[in-house]
């Protein structure tokens, strides 16, 4: 090739949502691709969950009280799962920063694509690992004893975590665009996540902790969703009183309604303010 | 003259509220040439850079590329331009082939062709051998070329490198140079930054010299060094005192006043080896040793001292740079 072409070959335009779409489809498959030559990380990814669901079922389980006669391994896995994909939200901040810091999102800025594509490739491919992790669980627990009341419930279940877990990888996206260092997200990964995973009714009843903790581990978003997910998937298994203790209440339609609201809020903001700091980045 | 593929006027831009990053710098490259960037670390030229190829707004001043306005159109020149950075900003994940294919596919390059292409691009920089492993078994000068290949992908009549070769061996170095060369015959054009003198002297047509932020000077560079006089007699003393010594006895020894630095005295020679004798004979007459003696035609280096007061740091260390770009653009 030494024939000099002047004219730019990238003639289509980059507005449009056909083109936005098609960039963020381009930019998940190349977040997947990535992910394959990693292997250590899905291993990761996978392992933890099962490694989880395996000590709470069979270490801690038998010591766990207050269930009002609730099969524990029912109760376990609706909070391991959201155990699970809060973890892998934070991946979204890590690849985010990690992109920023060795010039990725440079070359991406500087390219005629949509520039929504790097977040709508980001979240598209998040949720697909997202719903990988989410289908190995639900097998684990079904080998280890759990069993829904519904098929529906489960899948219903598992899309109302995959919308939260969206919504929570925002917000670590704000984190990642921000620090711009992988392992200044790790490290804020940590401290964020895990009280709101521990300190709510994912692995035990929040009426066995004490009453100091008792309030934010029942009201705060984490816990809400759980409660919302474990109603739509013991369905009618659960009797009336093991709802109003266990779940904080009876009606699953409103338990869903109050962490659609929670994931539209979260979302909303960090999206927001997502969008802000990723066109600030040229000031 | 034609109208300018790249020009710049008097652009300011600040990070903060004490790092004036660029000064008003004001620039133009004509369509087909290479305009050489030349300056130390933290002179502003990856930030002329971004300017330029819309990854950053400035305070002040405006710019076009390929004819378009880059603050009203910045998307329009996007799809003109091609920049590779000092960080080769290949996916290390991912092969060569892949990166390519993706920055073809975000160029919105039909499928097909954007591997068609990417295979090219393999083939034409040496790497079609390794394009099928993933980059980050790629040594620091393959990478590199990757990243010019990836800035290629769309055939941008625009080309930005900012700097290509910093941190390669001299090896690749002088690879990455032939490369660029093939690239400018063909007719790209072509804005390089580089804090190498000898980078810029052997790719630009034209150079522009940029310190704290403004440009201190342009012109090709016969006309940089011209600027210094032509040869000159360099005397090398036993120390600073010896030198101021002899500032005197040697000024009428040559073409112009003598003047001394260091240990050093330098005496402008423009009919060359008659100077040298003349102040060998001197040296002679005063009884003095010199530790070193010659005639030399002026470098880019002498340009750039004699401009900045200051010699251009080679072997600065990236990272100033870096950490100073990066805490400002944060704020």
């Amino acid at each position: 090739m030494s024939t000099p072409t002047l004219a730019p070959t990238g003639s289509a335009t980059g507005s449009g949502v056909g083109w936005a779409l098609r960039d963020a489809g381009a930019m998940a498959g190349r977040n997947l691709r990535r992910l394959t030559r990693q292997p250590e990380q899905i291993v990761f990814n996978l392992v933890s969950p099962i490694m989880f669901v395996l000590l709470f079922r069979y270490v801690f389980g038998g010591a766990i009280s207050g269930l009002q006669g609730l099969n524990y391994v029912n109760y376990l896995i609706p909070g391991i799962a959201v155990q699970t994909v809060l973890f892998s939200a934070g991946t979204t901040g890590f690849a985010l920063a990690d992109d920023m810091q060795k010039g990725f999102i440079k070359r991406l800025r500087s390219l005629p694509m949509a520039r929504s594509a790097v977040f709508g490739g980001r979240v598209a491919s998040d949720t697909v690992i997202n719903a990988f992790g989410l289908v190995v669980l639900i097998l684990t627990g079904f080998a280890v004893g759990f069993r829904p009341a519904s098929f529906l419930g489960l899948v219903l279940a598992a899309l109302l975590l995959l919308l939260f877990a969206l919504a929570v990888s925002l917000g670590y996206a704000l984190i990642g665009l921000t620090v711009r260092s992988p392992e200044a997200v790790n490290a804020a990964t940590f401290p964020i996540i895990f009280p709101l995973t521990f300190a709510s009714s994912a692995f035990v009843p929040v009426q066995t902790m004490p009453d100091w903790l008792q309030g934010f581990a029942t009201h705060q978003p984490v816990s809400v969703v759980i409660n919302a997910a474990r109603s739509l998937i013991l369905g009618d298994t659960a009797t009336a009183e093991q709802r109003q203790i266990l779940l904080g209440g009876s009606d699953t339609g409103s338990l869903v309604l109050q962490s659609l609201a929670w994931t539209l809020g979260i979302g909303l903001l960090f999206g927001i303010l997502c969008t802000r700091r990723y066109r600030r980045l040229d000031r | 003259m034609n109208r300018p593929a790249v020009l710049a006027e008097d652009l300011v831009k600040t990070f903060g509220k004490d790092i004036r990053a660029l000064d008003g710098v004001s620039l133009e490259v004509q369509p087909g040439t290479v305009l050489g960037l030349l300056g130390p670390n933290g002179a502003g030229k990856t930030t002329t850079v971004d300017i330029l190829t819309t990854l950053l707004l400035p305070d002040s001043g405006r710019a076009e590329v390929a004819g378009v306005d880059v603050l009203r159109d910045p998307a329009a020149v996007r799809r003109s331009i091609g920049l590779a950075g000092q960080y080769a900003a290949v996916d290390e994940n991912l092969t060569g082939a892949e990166n390519l294919t993706l920055v073809g596919r975000l160029n919105h390059l039909p499928t097909g062709e954007s591997k068609a292409r990417a295979r090219e691009l393999l083939i034409r920089f040496e790497l079609d051998d390794a394009g099928d492993r993933t980059t980050k078994t790629y040594s620091g000068g393959m990478r590199r070329r990757l990243d010019l290949a990836a800035a290629l992908v769309a055939r941008p009549p625009v080309l930005f490198l900012d700097e290509p070769t910093t941190g390669l061996d001299p090896r690749s170095r002088i690879e990455l140079w032939s490369v660029i060369e093939d690239l400018v015959r063909e007719g790209t054009t072509l804005l390089l930054t580089t804090q190498y003198l000898e980078e810029a002297d052997r790719l630009a047509d034209r150079i522009s010299v940029v310190d704290h932020g403004k440009v201190i000077a342009e012109g090709t560079s016969a006309e940089l060094k011209s600027r210094l006089g032509g040869a000159m007699v360099e005397v090398r003393l036993a120390d600073a005192e010896e030198a101021a010594r002899l500032v005197e006895p040697l000024s009428t020894a040559g073409s112009g006043p003598a003047t001394a630095e260091d240990e050093f005295v330098r005496v402008p020679a423009s009919d060359g080896t008659g100077t040298l004798a003349e102040v060998v004979r001197r040296l002679d007459l005063e009884g003095v040793k010199a530790r070193g003696l010659q005639l030399r035609e002026p470098s880019l280096d002498d340009v750039f001292l004699s401009l900045t007061g200051h010699a251009a740091e080679h072997e600065g260390s990236p990272a100033t740079e870096t950490a100073a770009a990066g805490r400002g653009r944060k704020g």
